[in-house]
């Protein structure tokens, strides 16, 4: 430790943020931040006013994701702090590295139930990679320092770090010298690189099952010259989708629940299972018991947790897949077993050519898909939309694709887009979302006024909680039990509002002029889009049931 | 779950002597469905290591819990104490 010039805690988060090449943050002020936020008056960084925490902590999410760094949201004690927590946990669902910053009453006030004082640090427990309460001012520079190393380290994730209001407010009378580097502390066994070898020169129908891993991994290109050197068929998670080449005749879509019948017969079919970055998710295996039941599998992974919890490995790949990948880069002999999947994957093919006037949702997405420009960034909310997004839309690159998969969270949609934008500011950014989902975070159209946030946001309106109407429908006997959301605000009034250019369409006539429209508009933009609201997405494997036994329709 | 059915473990885990880390190792043992039958945990003041026991039983196998324990930042290692069972 050296002596160096004294400034506050508060002052200090600011210059370690920078340090750390933070440029944006996004928060709400309160009581017990308030010496943080007269700290943020005199720095360069950019602060985000959300109008609400749960938007900041998306919209940190949303900036993480679409630029693959760290994002940031501060909050309040009390109720700031525990607004933050559902993104907090969809960021560890999704293993999404961001560093949230919660003020804290007083250390003397602490454990007294104080005014707006709530023990955060206890409950980011089951929501956060790790978590600091910061008792001391001499800790406060190293536990930021490892904050961001550890939302980065191994499977990245969400750290919170509480800072008491006298700790903000002290002065900091010492410096580090340097920063220690943080242990590696889980040590990764050897890989069984000879052993996959072996199963993969033996494997006669394999496919390669690719999930969110790959894109937090920084291996697109690995993750590819691997698909196209083996020939293998390959299929995606929802998180993972934009990490294989979408135009390989060899790539099979999404497998899983609302996956592609392609997808979900080639990987019943297949004799082995290359997982990369991937979980066995319950949403993609279906009944586990009977998915891939003639498959042995080879797991990389960056988390040894991952390892046979839910499928038993024949071969485990532990560590960096950029490293790991190209050790199985080879070629394979499986002429049959492409054509195969090739024949299934033509006769499955989507169909865009929806009877009649109204509007079928596919078919606007895919729209926008063929019209949006390179590189645009689409988030979603949570439900129907979200399917048909990952169904109908095509995306080149993970990051161009953010979705709350492990979590489910509606609300997540705008917010994240909010922060996409801010951190690809060149780029189009897209929120698709529904007309429930919207009403989740509608606050932060006032975020989008402010900031004249360019974001286009696609209401796909059914007047519906959709998905869980389609499941009612299919499986609680048609009672329809609190979905209806027929009495949902005017959108266009409520946009218009916020002074946000809008639009309503109504029939598949009006779809690619106004989807040209939202795209060359400068600003932001709302889009509703009237959908039939008995639509439903399809395939759909019903719960706990093998994936070859999707329903197609009723 | 059946306590008569469940199989018993007991852990030895050694952790930096940190903020909650016992609360983190009992939050992961109950999440991930694992009983604790008993725990002791002893701090040695002279590296800030903490020892802590644990007896634990579930119809799931213990790797799982070993591998989200060993996770937790502040851990050090985490051991199956076969002797003890």
């Amino acid at each position: 430790m050296t002596e160096s010039k004294t400034l506050t805690g508060g002052a200090l988060l600011f210059e370690v943020l920078q340090e750390h090449g933070v440029q944006h943050v996004f928060g709400y002020p309160g009581g017990a931040i308030m010496p943080i936020y007269d700290a943020l008056y005199d720095s360069d960084v950019k602060h985000f006013l959300c109008r609400h925490e749960q938007g900041a902590a998306f919209s940190a999410v949303g900036y993480a994701r679409a630029a693959g760094t760290v994002g940031v949201c501060l909050a309040t004690s009390g109720p700031g702090a525990t607004n933050l927590i559902t993104g907090l946990a969809d960021a560890l669902a999704d293993s999404i590295p961001v560093v949230a910053i919660t003020g804290q009453v007083p250390t003397a006030a602490m454990g007294s139930d104080a005014f707006q004082e709530i023990d955060i640090f206890g409950l980011s427990l089951a929501c956060t990679k790790h978590s600091f309460q910061v008792t001391n001012i001499n800790d406060l520079e190293k536990v930021l320092h490892q904050a961001f190393a550890i939302a980065l380290e191994g499977r990245q994730g969400p750290v919170l770090v509480d800072i008491p209001k006298d700790i903000q407010l002290a002065e900091v009378t010492e410096r580090l010298d340097k920063l220690s580097n943080l242990k590696n502390k889980v040590k990764l066994p050897l890989a069984d690189i000879s052993k996959a070898l072996d199963l993969l020169t033996q494997a006669k129908q394999p496919i390669l099952y690719v999930g969110g891993g790959v894109g937090m991994a920084n291996a697109v290109t690995e993750v590819r010259e691997f698909a196209e050197k083996t020939g293998m068929p390959s299929v995606s998670t929802l998180k993972g989708l934009g990490a294989l080449n979408p135009k390989s005749e060899n790539y099979l879509g999404m497998l899983g629940m609302h996956g592609t019948k392609a997808a979900n017969l080639a990987v019943q079919e297949s004799d082995l299972l290359v997982v990369v970055g991937a979980r066995f998710d319950d949403r993609v295996t279906g009944k586990l018991d009977e998915f891939a039941p003639n498959a042995k599998v080879i797991h990389f992974d960056i988390d040894t947790a991952e390892i046979n919890k839910r499928r038993t490995a024949n071969a485990s790949i532990l560590g960096d897949l950029k490293g790991n990948l190209p050790l199985l880069t080879t070629d394979l002999n499986i002429a049959a077993w492409q054509e195969k999947v090739q024949k299934n994957k033509a006769d499955c093919a989507w169909r865009y050519d929806h009877p009649g006037e109204s509007i079928y949702a596919p078919a606007v997405l895919n729209t926008i898909s063929t019209l949006m420009p390179k590189n645009t960034c689409v988030t979603t909310d949570v439900g129907q939309h979200q399917m048909w997004t990952a169904q109908h839309m095509v995306f080149d690159d993970p990051s161009n694709f953010l979705t709350s998969a492990g979590m489910g969270t509606m609300g997540f949609g705008l917010p994240a887009a909010i922060g996409a934008q801010i951190s690809r500011p060149r780029d189009t950014v897209i929120a698709v979302s529904g007309d429930g989902s919207i009403m989740m975070n509608v606050q932060e159209f006032a975020t989008i006024k402010r900031y004249q946030i360019p974001v286009k946001t696609v209401i796909i309106d059914n007047e519906k909680l959709g998905m869980v109407r389609q499941w009612q429908e299919l499986f609680f006997d048609g009672r329809l039990s609190e979905t209806d959301l027929s009495d949902n605000p005017d959108f266009i009034m409520l946009a218009t509002a916020f002074d946000i250019k809008a639009k309503l369409i109504t029939k598949k006539s009006e779809i690619e002029d106004a989807v040209k429209e939202m795209l060359d508009h400068d600003g932001p933009y709302l889009l509703q889009v009237k959908i039939d609201a008995a639509d439903n997405v399809w395939p759909l494997v019903p719960p706990n049931t093998a994936n070859d036994k999707m329903m197609e329709g009723v | 779950m059946n306590p008569a059915t469940l199989n018993k473990y007991n852990l030895i885990i050694m952790a930096d002597d940190k903020q909650v880390v016992l609360e983190r190792i009992l939050q992961v043992t109950r999440y991930r469905g694992f009983l604790i039958n008993g725990i002791n945990a002893e701090v040695n003041t002279g590296n800030n290591i903490a020892t802590i026991t644990m007896s634990v039983s579930s119809d799931r196998p213990i790797t799982l819990l070993v591998d989200q324990i060993n996770k937790l930042i502040d851990i050090k290692g985490v051991e199956i104490d076969t002797s003890a069972v």
